[in-house]
């Protein structure tokens, strides 16, 4: 039964697939514009064998987590802080607010200039682009907080650090977390625009190298492994999100 | 007096780091290609409005944008529409939906370059596809959770089926919508611009490349103020959208 | 020949993976031209679901339900309908809400606008027409949906635990709207309620129904003549009604309780 239903829902998705695979091969569509899924397949595991998409990959995943991490790491204290300083506030909401409607990718250029094109453009980017998404969800998560239960910790004899961060941060868990998760599908798009536009490796280098040569299946076999790990890093942190939201039911 | 105070709580700090942008570049040691001078970034600014090659880049920008959001808009508004109403239509959408939802959409820009070269077509068609998942996933949970009675009540009101949809389930769904519309709107336009420098066109994101490639510094922080500036503009308006047509909505009273 | 008739009517609900579930069973009932009969019964008895097929919400699966001698197929303006909820349209002002209906009947906009203020007026929201829904109480809420209702003319009226979400006192201040709304344009009512000195304060008939599966148990003549106010809850007989009606419903209330 449930296998069935498993089945049911997924069956589009093996249809697409079918659809991908009999279209140029029927001719249907120029097969340099679209190989058959099949020839897609192999050149990933060659890709794969060869060892381009490990290097690349890597790369690539500690640029994301060094960019994000960053963003986390300085967003969230900044953020709450804000949250619960007017003159914290009073310095950083302004700029917050102009920077935010600002598209991050128009930063590339700036930071190819400054940082050249290694690690720390791209790792700069991401976190840049990620602060603010993630120090306005503790922001908002921290402001949201019931006063009501600042006060009785207050009255416990806590410290106003200890509340910030043992009260206060936790509350506002469900709304940074949400801010986290839309923080890591931009660092996904930013990292790909930005090895496309200025690296030499790294799995968006990889993608724009292929299609330049000319090598369209493997270059498609990448946009899939790119697309995949966006997919599974959500599921993973949404996977993570449940878990340290359990207390809420 | 108070509401002095309350501007410069609200912008001091803005002034205060282009008072340090100034005094960096006035006394301090960075050279004007690192970082240049405000003088000389509101000159190009000046110059480039002058000459009609900013407003020109960025109506092309504005229009890709435009065109790629309000695809989205329109195609993922039926979609959810569709895919709460119609069982098919659900069960052909939804994994795909789930699964496209999260993944870096501009990874398949290469892609779209390839089947439509290095054209307007590639970029709107990218922007488009990067900015519908939010709406189609809005439209299909406001969808589903227009009320029962709501529709009922219009029909032995002596509304039509076909009615039903324009005259309830939009206007009851466009709260959620609106949400869902503000998430795409960013996306759309940091994907037109990735799309522009990659595609080398004449909208903002190409020019900055182009300035960029010719170590014109004062060129990339000028458009980047621009943008900037179009950027909250157009946030701006879509803010002033929702509350004029939400109105009625409880959350927009204030 | 009655003016609504229910003959034989069954209905179950089925949800995926589990048994069917009869919410009605054979149920047969007849409404005369002008009656105010009220559905009383236990929370989960069915109340919703007979009025939901006489709507033509819900489709008939076995038995007649006939509305002036013809089947119903569909929802229509003949049935005037008021939800629980209300199912005002938030989007749209107390004004055109109310014109809502009336914009499908053809009326000149003259006599659209002359009929919708006539309609604010009876359920005294003047100074209200440009209000939201989200900006009124919960009381005048309803109130728009009645008057939005009632302004189409409709031939009988079904009305769906209409006062179960207002405040005690704002709901006897609507029964004495409703019966004063009654008194100038008599009309065949179908009221659902679990309140039993409701069902008795308003109603020529009160069903009493009970549950698993729902069926309609007894029909009660009330025979309290014009009511006059609310002095006649003081009444003997009146309380008379309300005890043994509610000795009737007992025994199915505390059961749905379990
Ligand atoms: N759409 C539905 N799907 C499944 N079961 C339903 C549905 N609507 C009502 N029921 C069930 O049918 C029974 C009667 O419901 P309803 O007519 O709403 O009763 P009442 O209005 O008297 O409370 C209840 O047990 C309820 O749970
Ligand atoms: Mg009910």
């Amino acid at each position: 039964m449930r296998l069935i239903d498993f089945l049911i829902r997924w069956s589009p998705l093996a249809i697409l697939a079918l659809a991908w695979e009999a279209a140029p091969r029927l001719g249907l569509i120029n097969p340099q514009s679209l190989p058959p899924l099949s020839v897609v397949a192999v050149s990933l595991w060659q890709l794969a064998a060869s060892g381009d998409l490990l290097t690349n990959g890597l790369q690539s995943l500690w640029r994301l987590v060094a960019g994000l991490g960053l963003a986390i790491l300085i967003g969230v204290p900044l953020g709450a802080a804000m949250a619960s300083n007017r003159i914290v506030n009073v310095i950083v909401a302004p700029i917050a607010r102009a920077l935010y409607p600002m598209p991050k990718s128009a930063l590339i250029p700036v930071l190819l200039l400054w940082l050249g094109l290694g690690n720390a453009s791209k790792i700069t980017l991401i976190f840049l682009g990620c602060l603010l998404p993630v120090l306005m969800s503790a922001y908002n998560g921290v402001r949201g907080v019931e006063p009501v239960m600042l006060w009785s910790a207050r009255s416990f004899g806590r410290g106003p650090l200890s509340v910030l961060f043992g009260v206060a941060v936790p509350a506002a868990m469900p709304e940074l977390l949400a801010g986290i998760r839309s923080a890591l599908a931009l660092s996904f798009v930013l990292l790909v625009s930005s090895e496309f536009l200025m690296a030499r490796d790294g799995l968006g280098y990889l993608i724009s190298f292929l299609g330049d040569g000319g090598a369209y299946a493997p270059m498609f076999a990448a946009v899939i492994v790119v697309s995949s790990l966006g997919f599974a890093a959500d599921r993973l942190f949404l996977g993570l999100m449940r878990r340290m939201l359990a207390w809420r039911g | 007096m108070a509401r002095l105070i309350s501007f410069f709580e609200a912008t001091g700090s803005l002034f205060a780091i282009l008072l340090l942008w100034y005094l960096a570049t006035r006394y301090g040691t960075l050279s004007e290609f690192l970082l240049p001078s405000p003088a000389s970034v509101l000159a190009r600014i000046a110059d480039d409005t002058a000459s009609g090659d900013l407003p020109t880049s960025l109506l092309l920008t504005l229009r890709t944008a435009g065109l790629g959001f309000a695809i989205a808009a329109l195609a993922g508004t039926t979609l959810g529409i569709a895919m709460a109403r119609i069982r098919l239509v659900h069960w052909f959408f939804d994994p795909l939906i789930s699964l496209g939802f999260p993944m870096p959409k501009i990874a398949f820009l290469p892609v779209f370059l390839l089947w439509l070269g290095p054209t307007a077509a590639s970029q709107i068609t990218i922007v488009a596809v990067s900015a519908i998942f939010p709406v189609v996933v809005a439209a299909f949970s406001g969808a589903e959770g227009v009320e029962k009675t709501q529709l009922w009540s219009a029909r032995s009101l002596g509304a039509s089926r076909h009615g039903l949809l324009w005259q309830i389930v939009l206007p009851a769904i466009t709260p959620q919508l609106f949400t869902g519309l503000q998430i795409a709107l960013p996306v759309a336009l940091v994907t037109t611009i990735v799309a522009e420098m990659l595609t080398g066109s004449d909208g903002i994101g190409g020019i900055m490349l182009g300035a960029m490639r010719f170590a014109d510094s004062a060129g990339v922080f000028a458009y980047i103020i621009v943008i900037a500036i179009a950027g909250t503009l157009v946030f701006r308006g879509m803010e002033r959208l929702r509350a004029r047509l939400l109105r009625w909505h409880p959350e927009q009273s204030h | 020949m009655s003016q609504i008739v229910f003959d034989a009517v069954r209905h179950g609900y089925r949800t995926k993976g589990r048994a069917e579930m009869v919410a009605l069973s054979d149920v047969n009932l007849t409404v005369e031209q002008g009656e105010f009969v009220s559905l009383l019964g236990p929370s989960g008895c069915g109340k919703s679901t007979l009025l939901y097929l006489l709507g033509g919400f819900v489709p008939l699966q076995s038995g007649r339900i006939l509305m002036e001698g013809k089947p119903v197929t569909g929802p229509g303006p003949d049935r005037g309908v008021v939800f629980q909820n209300f199912a005002l349209f938030p989007w749209k002002t107390v004004r055109q809400n109310i014109a809502y209906g009336l914009e499908r009947q053809g009326l000149t906009a003259q006599a659209r606008t002359e009929r919708v203020q006539q309609f604010i007026d009876m359920v005294q929201l003047r100074g209200f027409e440009d209000s939201f829904p989200s900006q009124l109480s919960g009381g005048m809420r309803q109130r728009v949906a009645i008057a939005r209702t009632l302004a189409v003319d409709p031939r009988v009226l079904l009305m769906d635990e209409p006062f179960g979400a207002l405040d005690a006192q704002t709901r006897e201040i609507m029964h004495e709207e409703l019966l004063a709304i009654m008194r100038r344009t008599p009309m065949t009512t179908i009221f659902v309620t679990h309140d039993v000195r409701e069902a008795v304060y308003l109603s020529d008939r009160v069903a009493v129904m009970s549950s698993r599966p729902g069926r309609i148990k007894e029909v009660v003549t009330i025979d309290l003549g014009p009511r006059t106010g609310p002095d006649i809850m003081k009444s003997a007989k009146f309380n008379e009604y309300v005890e043994y009606l509610w000795s009737q419903v007992k025994t199915d209330a505390v059961k749905a309780m379990q």
